[in-house]
């Protein structure tokens, strides 16, 4: 690209040292962008205004919860239904389990029609059977007799041995989740079997898995709740709608998107990650496996193998959806009209129209440009074990270096966060940037100026990621193993905290520009103008000899040693002589 | 051997089985195995498939009745998700009962059955009928 000529700029590597690393904190955030040209500033309008900068950092719109949070809530609101209810906390808990812990809609359907909901839920509240002077009865599932005592019964009165009862009741835990929806064995009866029949009649180590799923039931089909997707990690997190920023960073360390629950993605959105993370593993037999012989559940996205003989699929609980293999429409949609189960007719239709042939046209195109995906995604794999490599740096750094760097240094830990802070940023960059192929991958080919100016903004980004990254590793160094204070120690600081600032911003702005689609370059090509714009932008305002603070910004975030490489543009640190991204020798 | 510590209720619904037998249903066990059944129903009165007579195998796995009895091919709720140990094989077997006197062309085993049943019914139900008299009429 020709616009790197000017990021080398040696009046701009100049500039950066008259004013960009006086100090400048994050509390007043560099005019990053006014050095672009005019439409540059435009295209990121605010970026000098540091109150919207801060009103742009996400407000922290989740909560964490760990187990003993969610079981509190969950105690707390069974105790809220069961109060205004005025029923007992187990038939507050089945209430709720079937209204997905919405307390405001249990109310509202109550309120409404009490008889219906005690109906549908199966909450009775007066036997169906009753046997008063009965001194034996006969179980209904094993036909024996038992006097009363060895008889239980759900509220509705139909009368099963204890036994039985333990064998229906264990056969049904061991199922699945299924088991919290648990009526009276009797088929013509909807009575509930609630936690109280089965603290009686469950093993322990049955009733340990009730309680599990109890528990799993309030955060899985809740509307608010999910858990936390990291392998492992136990927490949940409570979500409430606002800026249309769903990353969430739960208390494991793991960053997610709240709507997808993939790693945190931005600036892609949901359906690029997902239809990419599809693409990087569809050459997987699994995948194969799984895209041949199984659909996704319509409603819960499980994936289904179907193993019956008939297209009238039904999921297992708790989503019970019961759909047309063929269609994947919901089955109560079907019947006559529709041409019944066999030859869907809906199918048959949309097939005609080519919608079910365009999918697999478009498998077909995946794989012949096979080429063009691998470009993409080795870079994509590149920055992601790049950010691997930056997180064990990290926690060396926060375990090992700090400390000692606080002893040699003679400086209090505290003044040494910005080590710590820098390396947070590089770890966010190369998941940023990572991303951003995948955004790339995507782009529309025809769509050259957005391109161009993608291609861009990416290349700025990777070489100012760089320079972060080479000062916070290697110029560090020298200081980590100096015997005593440094004179530079604090100008190495205020470096490390001005690149770690304006690398944040660069980054923030690029994340906005992205999500808004790039939104300000004409798909017609006016924007291969712009870039050349930029470039012709770049030029003057060092001929101006810089305006205000924030000349040449970006100039600034490559370092006279680093290189590019002239195969892929990717940005190199000083120190090596094969490109990082493509393995060719620097020429 | 299967049969040393067959549950009660087996036993139970076996002698009613043979005892009090629902009408147009014949349900004997094996000899050899007494959770195995050779079921014989009765094509219904005003079916096609009056006068046939239908054979089935159904066998009760370890788990009954937690676990339904396994009859072969039949889309029937109550042999999958809607199985309760309340119910048996008496009622198992006059749900099929059922199925032969109003069969649902939404629920198949064979298509193609079912598309005829559809687009000409009357037609179908002659099939049925040649069918029920060709293959099903005792012997």
């Amino acid at each position: 690209m020709d616009s790197e000529d000017d990021m080398h700029d040696a009046n701009d590597i100049e500039s950066l040292d008259d004013d960009f690393y006086s100090g400048e904190t994050e509390d007043a955030p560099l005019d990053y962008y006014s050095d672009y040209d005019d439409e540059a500033d435009d295209y990121f309008e605010d970026a000098d205004e540091s109150d919207k900068i801060k009103s742009r950092r996400p407000e922290q719109n989740f909560t964490i919860l760990r187990e003993s949070d969610i079981e509190q809530r969950q105690e707390d609101d069974i105790t809220r239904v069961s109060t205004v209810l005025y029923i007992s906390r187990v038939d507050a808990s089945i209430l709720l389990r079937h209204y997905n812990w919405n307390v405001s809609q249990v109310h509202e359907a109550w309120f409404a029609d009490e008889e219906r909901v005690r109906k549908t839920v199966g909450l009775l509240d007066k036997p169906v059977v009753e046997f008063p002077n009965a001194r034996e009865l006969t179980c209904g599932i094993c036909f024996e007799n038992y006097p009363c005592s060895r008889i239980e019964s759900a509220a509705c009165g139909h009368p099963y041995c204890i036994s039985c009862w333990e064998g229906y009741i264990g056969t049904s835990i061991n199922d699945g989740p299924g088991c919290l929806m648990l009526r009276c064995p009797d088929p013509s009866c909807g009575a509930a079997v609630g936690q109280n029949m089965i603290s009686l009649l469950a093993s322990d180590e049955d009733k340990k898995k009730y309680s599990r799923y109890l528990l799993r039931s309030y955060i899985e089909d809740n509307k608010k709740t999910k858990w936390c997707p990291a392998p492992g990690c136990e927490y949940a997190v409570t979500f409430d709608a606002g800026n249309g920023n769903y990353d969430v960073s739960c208390l494991c360390s793991y960053c997610f998107c709240w709507n997808c629950t993939e790693e945190a993605h931005r600036p892609v959105d949901c359906g690029t990650v997902a239809k990419w993370i599809l693409k990087n593993s569809a050459e997987s037999e699994n995948m194969n496996w799984i895209l041949a012989n199984s659909k996704p559940c319509p409603k819960c996205k499980r994936p289904i193998e179907k193993n019956q003989g008939c297209m009238h699929m039904t999921c297992t609980p708790p989503c019970k959806f019961e759909f047309c293999w063929l269609c994947l429409g919901a089955w109560s949609d079907h019947g006559e009209r529709t041409g019944g189960f066999y030859a869907c007719n809906r199918y048959e239709a949309a097939k005609q129209e080519g919608v079910y042939d365009e999918s697999e046209r478009r498998r077909e195109m995946a794989k012949n440009s096979l080429e063009r995906y691998t470009h993409y995604y080795e870079r994509w794999a590149s920055n992601q074990s790049s950010r691997q490599k930056a997180l064990a740096d990290l926690h060396q750094m926060q375990t090992v270096h700090i400390e000692k760097l606080s002893d040699t240094q003679c400086q209090p830990e505290s003044q040494l966060k910005f080590i710590t802070e820098a390396w947070l940023q590089i770890v966010e960059c190369r998941r940023v940037l990572k991303w951003t192929y995948a955004y790339g991958y995507y782009l529309p080919e025809h769509e050259h100026a957005k391109k161009q100016f993608f291609e861009y903004l990416q290349g700025e980004a990777e070489s100012g990621l760089e320079r972060l990254h080479q000062c916070a590793e290697k110029e560090l160094q020298q200081y980590l193993s100096a015997d005593g204070p440094s004179k530079e120690f604090n100008d190495f600081r205020t470096k490390l905290a001005g690149l770690t600032s304006v690398t944040r911003n660069y980054f923030e702005n690029l994340v906005r520009a992205l999500e808004n689609g790039l939104s300000d370059v004409d798909s017609n090509g006016a924007a291969s103008s712009k870039a050349t714009s930029s470039k012709n932008g770049a030029g003057s305002s060092k001929g101006r000899g810089g305006r205000g603070k924030g000349t040449s910004r970006i100039n600034k975030m490559t370092d006279d040693s680093s290189w590019s490489c002239e195969h892929c543009t990717y940005a190199n640190g000083a120190s090596v002589n094969t490109c990082q991204m493509c393995r060719q020798q620097r020429r | 051997m299967a049969n040393s510590n067959l549950p009660r209720r087996i036993i139970k619904e076996t002698q009613r089985l043979l005892s009090e037998p629902a009408p147009g249903i014949s349900a004997s066990p094996s000899e050899d195995n007494m959770r195995y059944f050779n079921v014989m129903i009765l094509g219904p009165t005003q079916s096609p498939y009056e006068g046939g007579v239908f054979k089935l195998e159904l066998f009760l796995p370890e788990e009954y009745p937690m676990a339904a009895p396994k009859l072969g091919r039949i889309c029937l709720d109550i042999l999958k998700d809607k199985w309760s140990p309340a119910l048996q094989i008496r009622t198992v077997l006059l749900s099929i009962q059922a199925l032969l006197s109003a069969p649902n062309p939404d629920d198949p085993l064979s298509e193609n059955i079912a598309k005829h049943w559809k687009s000409n019914e009357a037609e179908a139900v002659e099939t049925a009928k040649e069918w029920t008299r060709l293959y099903a009429s005792g012997a």
